[in-house]
């Protein structure tokens, strides 16, 4: 019974740091890096985590493996011989890592690998691979160094290496066959789990394509679940069965990878998707520009966090403007709001551009709107009178009344709710409020399939 | 037409003394850009794409450094000038994107004022100016709130951010002429989207040329206006994306493309690695790897050139006279089936459209 459901389930994982604060003061806020994610991981499945730098997939992985402590949530790992335990009473689940103490935390060490992004900072440059992959063993009680080097021996022929590299040093060996090191190191154990963060990002294609090859054979070989962590969406293509797509410290989207790259239902996988070079030639698409970059994790947007950067951001139902002229009224605002509107500084520019040729002949108002790619007019009459009032208002410096007047029209519901994960079948699933039967209703989208 | 190329490469050679003995890093390289074009050198790390850059603008020290062969820019010989006139070169007419921006940035002065600074060095123009323009690069290589973000030091921009002010700098005095390595490696696909975009609209714009150095054949073939393949310091293959990409000619190119996750075979790479650049191989330098290698690959030098298609050159003995090419295409299904293989009527018809 114990080899039933999965092995590894994270719930509302969450990874606060603080920010500010001293000796005696409080922190003053938190940077949430993992802010309540949740997925499970079967047995012998791989789970890629994707997204961009500084979405808080290392840290996720990390607090997960209890590298660093997490702050709320529970990793329940229900390898080494465990699972199939009931919840305490307390509610707490004695699979807990989170909660484990010393001896657990061993053992699990022992049930769990890691391989890093960079293999040439993981290994001590002064001690051969051999004993550096050995280590653990010792570690871990064989004390028997002839069975150590028997198990290292051997594991260097499964990824790859010989048995007579197991005397030589870190500096011998290239950048992929330092990563194959770094794999026998994390199966020394015979571990059930391996967490992977950005295992190939530093090497070449040709090598990437072998490491890859090399994990997957391993993979079904050891039977080993493995959480692939990696922002290149097409290695995760290639090793993945099922990928889930962090931003801020969210997944906005989960499923199965081909379902999830082939037809993604949030607009931030979209973006992601559509951004990856294809090597076609016929096909120069460059795929949906996410303007901006990832906002402060210590100040998330509300609502989706991602609306700040959305090309498919919602309108209020009673607005009906094209996708672009509603994405730039918006940027405007938050500009405004965010207090980065340098109307000075464009004028400036424009004096600069002016000096050559006669741009002189455009108002002040029709440069800011040019600065900010707005039309000159918009068509719904109520957006278009409180985007000239607001532009007035900037120009006169009260930023404050400008967003103000901007907010009674430009809103989108957005950022008004936090988005819930619907179901789109097959375990597939994303977090947009585009997926909400009341948006939908509201603006007369017809139901989803 | 009779306007010189705007970059001509001609027999580069790059070697350096070490203790081991002499390094050859770049063999003989032939390579032309013309104004408006991107031309790609791909290639393995360790196959001498980054050296053959550096070696463009003489930025290889010498000694241990020891640079060979002619490079013309603009028809102007770069072996004779003197070294403050190189000085005046670079940055300004011939500008470099490095791979390590961690490297190449002052962490003394703000990103704002090392961008206005590559301005004032090469143009006069007011600081104003100077600054305005720098905000202005800043926001075109997609860092928000660049006005606010100019006056940062290096150590406040995250990776990504410092290799996009790189960019921006390399980019401030609008050269003729940009030598990229690996810009885009250390970006994540949506920036990497956004900086292919600038470089293509600035190649529309004023007709800037770009050596684009990068292992990784997604990006190549979004760009590249030709293709040159690098191993082990010699040219294996040049053409243009659909030749590449289409009906690559080199044994070496086919594995490459076999790699592409998702689109290759080959899982497990290709078997060996790099030869010892001290001690290269005779004949062929990707013999030893090759599985069609015949007792010809091994002897002499590295094989000529043979235009196998328009602009299509391959080094490769199989094409010479003598040997049957088609040995080689028996397993061309990697390379040839995957990427789409369109028809011969086909192929000639996009041709005549480009």
């Amino acid at each position: 019974m114990t080899e039933t459901g999965p092995l590894l389930s994270v719930r509302d994982l969450e990874k606060h740091y603080p920010v500010g604060g001293g000796l005696l003061s409080k922190p003053s806020g938190a940077v949430r890096a993992v802010d309540g994610i949740s997925f499970d991981i079967a047995r012998g499945e791989t789970l890629g985590l994707v997204g961009e730098s500084g979405c808080g997939k290392s840290t996720a992985a990390n607090s997960i493996v209890r590298l660093e402590e997490p702050t709320g949530g529970e990793v329940l790992f229900h390898g080494g011989g465990r699972g199939g335990r009931p919840r305490n009473d307390d509610g707490i689940h004695p699979d807990d890592v989170t909660r484990f103490g010393r001896t657990e935390m061993k053992a699990f060490r022992r049930e769990v690998g890691m391989i890093f992004q960079d293999p040439a900072s993981s290994f001590d440059p002064r001690m051969p691979v051999g004993d550096s992959i050995a280590e653990p063993l010792s570690v871990h009680g064989l004390d028997d160094g002839r069975r150590r080097r028997a198990v290292v021996e051997d594991l260097l022929e499964r990824v790859g290496l010989g048995a007579a590299d197991y005397g030589r040093y870190p500096h011998e060996f290239s950048g992929g066959q330092k990563q194959r090191l770094a794999l026998a190191r994390a199966l020394v154990l015979n571990p059930e789990l391996i967490v992977a963060d950005e295992p190939v990002s530093a090497l070449d294609m040709s090598i990437q394509a072998d490491i890859l090859g090399l994990l997957d054979r391993v993979q079904s070989e050891f039977g080993l679940s493995l959480l692939f962590i990696s922002h290149d969406m097409s290695v995760v293509r290639e090793i993945c069965d099922r990928v889930a797509v962090m931003y801020l410290g969210e997944i906005v989207e989960i499923g199965p990878t081909e379902s999830v790259l082939e037809a993604p239902r949030h607009p931030y996988t979209e973006a992601l998707v559509s951004a990856i070079p294809t090597p076609d030639p016929r096909t120069t698409n460059r795929g949906i520009e996410l303007r901006g970059s990832v906002p402060d994790p210590a100040d998330p947007p509300d609502g989706c966090r991602f609306h700040t950067r959305c090309h498919a951001v919602v309108q209020p139902p009673d607005l009906d403007l094209d996708r672009t002229t509603w994405r730039r009224l918006l940027d405007f605002r938050l500009t405004i709001e965010a207090g980065e509107v340098d109307a000075e500084a464009i004028e400036g520019r424009a004096r600069t551009a002016a000096s050559g040729d006669d741009g002189g002949g455009s108002s002040a108002a029709e440069r800011l709107r040019a600065a900010f790619d707005l039309p000159g007019t918009v068509s719904d009459p109520d957006v278009e009178a409180d985007l000239a009032a607001a532009i007035e208002a900037v120009l006169d410096g009260e930023d404050g009344r400008a967003a103000e007047r901007l907010r009674s029209t430009v809103r989108t519901p957005c950022e008004r709710r936090h988005p819930e994960s619907v179901d789109h079948g097959g375990g597939h699933e994303s977090a947009c409020i585009r997926h909400d039967p009341e948006v939908r209703a509201a603006r007369e989208w017809p139901e989803q399939q | 037409m009779t306007d010189p190329p705007l970059l001509e490469v001609e027999n580069l050679t790059t070697s350096f003394e070490t203790d081991a003995g002499r390094l050859v890093a770049v063999d003989g390289l032939d390579v032309t850009v013309e104004r408006g074009e991107t031309v790609c050198l791909v290639g393995e790390s360790g196959s001498g794409k980054t050296v053959a850059t550096e070696s463009i603008t003489r930025l290889i020290d010498e000694p241990p450094g020891s640079i060979e062969g002619t490079v013309r820019f603009r028809g102007r010989d770069l072996g004779e000038l003197s070294e403050p006139e190189l000085r005046s070169l670079r940055g300004s007419e011939i500008a470099h994107v490095f791979q390590n921006p961690q490297d190449a940035m002052n962490h003394c002065y703000t990103v704002g004022w090392q961008i206005a600074e590559a301005i004032r060095v090469h143009e006069d123009v007011s600081r104003e100016t100077a600054r305005a323009r720098a905000i202005d690069l800043l926001d075109r290589v997609g860092i928000a709130n660049a006005a606010a973000r100019i006056d940062d030091y290096p150590h406040e921009f995250s990776g990504g951010q410092k290799q996009r002010a790189m960019i921006a700098m390399a980019l401030a005095t609008e050269p003729a002429l940009l030598l990229a390595d690996e810009p885009t490696t250390a970006l994540d696909v949506t920036v990497q989207a956004r900086i292919l975009r600038l470089l293509d609209d600035l190649k529309a714009e004023y007709g800037m040329g770009v050596l684009f150095i990068t292992h990784d054949l997604g990006v190549v073939s979004e760009i590249a206006d030709r293709i040159v393949v690098l191993y082990a310091g010699k040219v294996m293959e040049r053409g243009d994306p659909l030749d590449i990409f289409e009906r690559p000619a080199h044994p070496y190119t086919r594995r490459l493309l076999g790699c592409l996750p998702g689109v290759g075979s080959d899982h497990g790479g290709i078997p060996g690695s790099l030869p010892d650049p001290t001690d290269p191989p005779d004949g062929c330098r990707f013999a030893p790897r090759c599985e069609h290698a015949v007792e010809a690959c091994s002897r002499g030098d590295q094989p000529a050139e043979i235009e196998v298609g328009p602009d299509h050159w391959v080094s490769c003995v199989h094409y010479h006279e003598g040997y049957d090419a088609s040995v080689l295409s028996a397993e061309a299904t990697t390379a040839d089936g995957v990427l789409g293989a369109a028809t011969d009527g086909e192929r000639e018809e996009e041709r005549s459209d480009d």
